[in-house]
């Protein structure tokens, strides 16, 4: 294989990753935070898709408009749905872990009804759209120009949001939050608002995420699924509650299922994704990046 | 923290008191309605929710309803010359085997309702075929496909789409007769890719074809460029895809961006949709695909075509749509001959030289051997059948252009 040829293959491997990443960093927000294993995360994502996907089919807006729309709007519904459900249950439950638990169950119940809802409300046909499909060549090798488009966003927002976390006095709090929720609340930082805050973010970055996949993938409403799978994964691999280490997570399996992929066969790709998810799970079960 | 506890609610009372004066009314209307034959109870399942929705929801469920729209507005269902009303009874079946099977069970053993329609794609019917059959109800699918399915010689089952074998016996026809030399497969690993893989192996030998390159790949794949890229490099005359719509799309998608470009370029499942059209533009024409009728065949089929267009504003899909709608004029054609008597609709079905609106359908076992293997390519927005000949709406087109 030339050098091209080996570029071409990591390259496409870091773009599937990205879009692992983005994904994944949404729901570690959510678990890594405040423990609530979402498993709807992927069904939020399909939302974003599917109101990307009706604003570009319906009026005719670009899908990089409706990025910051897609945010906010599923931030939105995340406070929503944090304020309905997950506040009362952090209310009512015990201790920590007979709260994980409910909150399964609470997610497992979010992602029937936002699959059928999506499903009522559109129906469960796949749907498509054509955005900034022409191929771009770089040197050798030819990507579509909106897959260039989504690594560079989700790099991009990836990015940000470490750098939100690491430097400003939110993240701060966040972190603090992550490390020991007992003592960020002694030292007055105020969880009645940081979690709901940090769920709707979550929930934010799925909708972006998805806006960005209806751009190169066809939707439907069962699509999400995988997803969240693939996320759990990444998080697992990077870390719980690792942001750094859901992005580098993120892109080595999306590089290692590519390269996978070309010497083998696809076939056995989910073969690899969970090979390595039980490695490391065996091996290293904090992650391969933790600190500790 | 405290759990916290509500007081159960219950109806108010005057709610229940309201119920019960109406109830003697609405014992009253069933005595209005049996002026009027009964209806027909026509039961199914199928998927809304779930992965098999996007094929059902385009291929088959509007089909039903459009069915049962047009007999309801004509008077009826015609029962042996007595016009019944149709009532449809049907639920989701999740894409779920055993929630689709125990549907079935329900409508056909406890429901009793008169007739069946099928559930979507081989691996529900290969569930609920057998059923059907031990409780003597008549099964047209047209979204199965699979030998094994005809293997099973189950009296009161008919597959109407074309099996594996003519489809790619078609298929390796076209390539032959325009000089293909090579060609670079890709197959889904589950029953539809494995079967149409193997009789796509049996077609090509001592036709001059050879394959370079096989891969497999699981459902819901997200990424074929590492694969395309190395079939890119061997340059193979055609590119063949035994695929399912969400790969049929994105493996064309991914062919155009990587710039594979090979003078045939076989998609399987999904090419006969409308959103191929709709999410490849113009890199669509050239694309061969699986596909059977189109509004040129018949003008049956026109008529169907733009019913369907009027109730959904959607297209029906140039494939399985064509297929579900024969049935359902097959169904319409026994039990106006037969009534509702199971074992005659099904001695009429298996007797009969059916004519529909893709031509003519004749069963021997539980194959449909009136219909033969064909070959469609987008031509223009259109989806041509291009091979064979006779049924034939539009010369093939070759080489395929580049990706628009």
């Amino acid at each position: 294989m030339t050098l091209g040829a080996w570029a071409e293959l990591v390259a496409s491997g870091v773009i599937t990753g990205g879009v692992y990443a983005l994904v994944a960093l949404g729901l570690n927000l959510q678990y890594g935070l405040m423990r609530i294993l979402n498993i709807a995360h992927g069904e939020f994502l399909m939302l974003g898709a599917f109101l990307t996907w009706a604003a570009q089919t319906g009026f005719g807006i670009s899908p990089l408009v409706m990025l910051p729309v897609a945010f906010l709007l599923l931030m939105a519904l995340g406070l929503a749905i944090h304020r309905l459900t997950f506040r009362r249950l952090a209310r009512t439950s015990a201790d920590l872990d007979v709260f994980e638990a409910r909150g399964l169950m609470v997610s497992f119940g979010l992602m029937f009804l936002v699959q059928n809802f999506a499903q009522w409300l559109w129906g469960g046909e796949l749907r498509g759209y054509d955005y900034l499909a022409d191929p771009v060549a770089i040197g050798d090798a030819r990507f579509a120009a909106n897959k260039l488009v989504l690594l560079a966003l989700a790099l991009a927002i990836s990015g940000a949001l470490i750098v939100v976390l690491r430097t400003t006095l939110l993240g701060k709090g966040v972190r603090a939050l992550m490390q020991s929720p007992t003592g960020a609340q002694l030292v007055g930082i105020d969880t009645e608002r940081l979690h709901p805050l940090m769920f709707g973010v979550g929930l934010g970055l799925s909708g972006v995420a998805g806006c960005l996949l209806s751009m190169t993938y066809t939707i439907s409403p069962a699509m999400g699924e995988p997803y969240t799978v693939t996320a759990l994964i990444v998080i697992t691999l990077g870390g719980f509650g690792s942001m750094a280490g859901a992005l580098v997570g993120g892109l080595a399996l999306g590089v290692i299922e590519a390269v996978g992929m070309h010497f083998t066969n696809p076939s056995l790709k989910t073969l690899l994704s969970y090979g390595i998810f039980i490695a490391v799970l065996l091996w290293r079960p904090n992650g391969l990046f933790a600190r500790r | 923290m405290n759990p916290r506890r509500t007081p159960p609610s219950g109806f108010p009372r005057r709610t229940v008191v309201r119920a019960l004066a109406a109830a003697p009314v609405a014992l009253a209307f069933p005595a209005v309605v049996r002026a009027q034959p009964a209806p027909v109870r026509v039961g199914y399942a199928i998927a809304r929710t779930g992965p098999w929705a996007g094929g059902a929801q385009v291929s088959q469920e509007p089909n039903y309803l459009l069915w049962a729209e047009q007999q309801n507005a004509a008077g009826g269902l015609s029962v042996k010359g007595t016009r019944r009303q149709i009532e449809l009874v049907s639920s989701d079946d999740r894409s779920d085997i055993e929630t689709c099977v125990r549907t079935y069970e329900k409508l056909m053993g406890s429901d009793k309702v008169d007739l069946v329609l099928p559930p979507w794609g081989s691996n529900a019917n290969f569930a609920v075929a057998p059923i059907a059959n031990r409780m003597g109800y008549p099964f047209l699918a047209p979204t199965a496909l699979s030998r094994r399915l005809i293997e099973m010689q189950l009296p009161y089952f008919f597959l109407l789409l074309q099996q594996p074998k003519p489809m790619m016996d078609a298929l390796v026809d076209l390539l032959k007769a325009n000089g293909a030399k090579t060609m670079a497969v890709i197959y889904v690993d589950d029953l539809f890719g494995l079967e149409n893989y193997a009789a796509l192996k049996v077609a090509v030998q001592g036709s001059g074809i050879s394959i370079v390159e096989d891969k497999s790949y699981p459902l819901g794949v997200k990424d074929l460029a590492p694969v395309l890229r190395s079939m890119k490099d061997k340059s193979p005359d055609a590119f063949i895809g035994l695929t399912y719509p969400p790969d049929t799309i994105l493996a064309s998608k991914q062919c155009k961006e990587i710039g594979f470009n090979p003078k045939f370029f076989y998609a399987s499942v999904g090419t006969a949709f409308q959103l191929y059209r709709n999410v490849m533009g113009a890199g669509a024409e050239g694309v061969l695909g699986m596909g059977s009728w189109n509004t040129k065949t018949s003008p049956g089929a026109k008529a169907y075509f733009d019913a369907h267009v009027k109730k959904f504003q959607k297209e029906p899909d140039r494939w399985a749509s064509g297929a579900c709608w024969a049935g359902l004029e097959i169904m319409t054609a026994a039990v106006a001959k037969a009534g509702l008597d199971r074992k005659a609709i099904r001695d009429y079905v298996a007797g009969t030289d059916h004519s529909t609106i893709i031509g003519k359908i004749k069963f021997v076992g539980s194959e449909n051997i009136g219909t033969p293997g064909s070959v469609s390519q987008w031509q223009k927005g259109e989806f041509e059948v291009v091979w064979p000949k006779p049924i034939a709406t539009a010369p093939l087109q070759t080489p395929k252009p580049p990706w628009a």
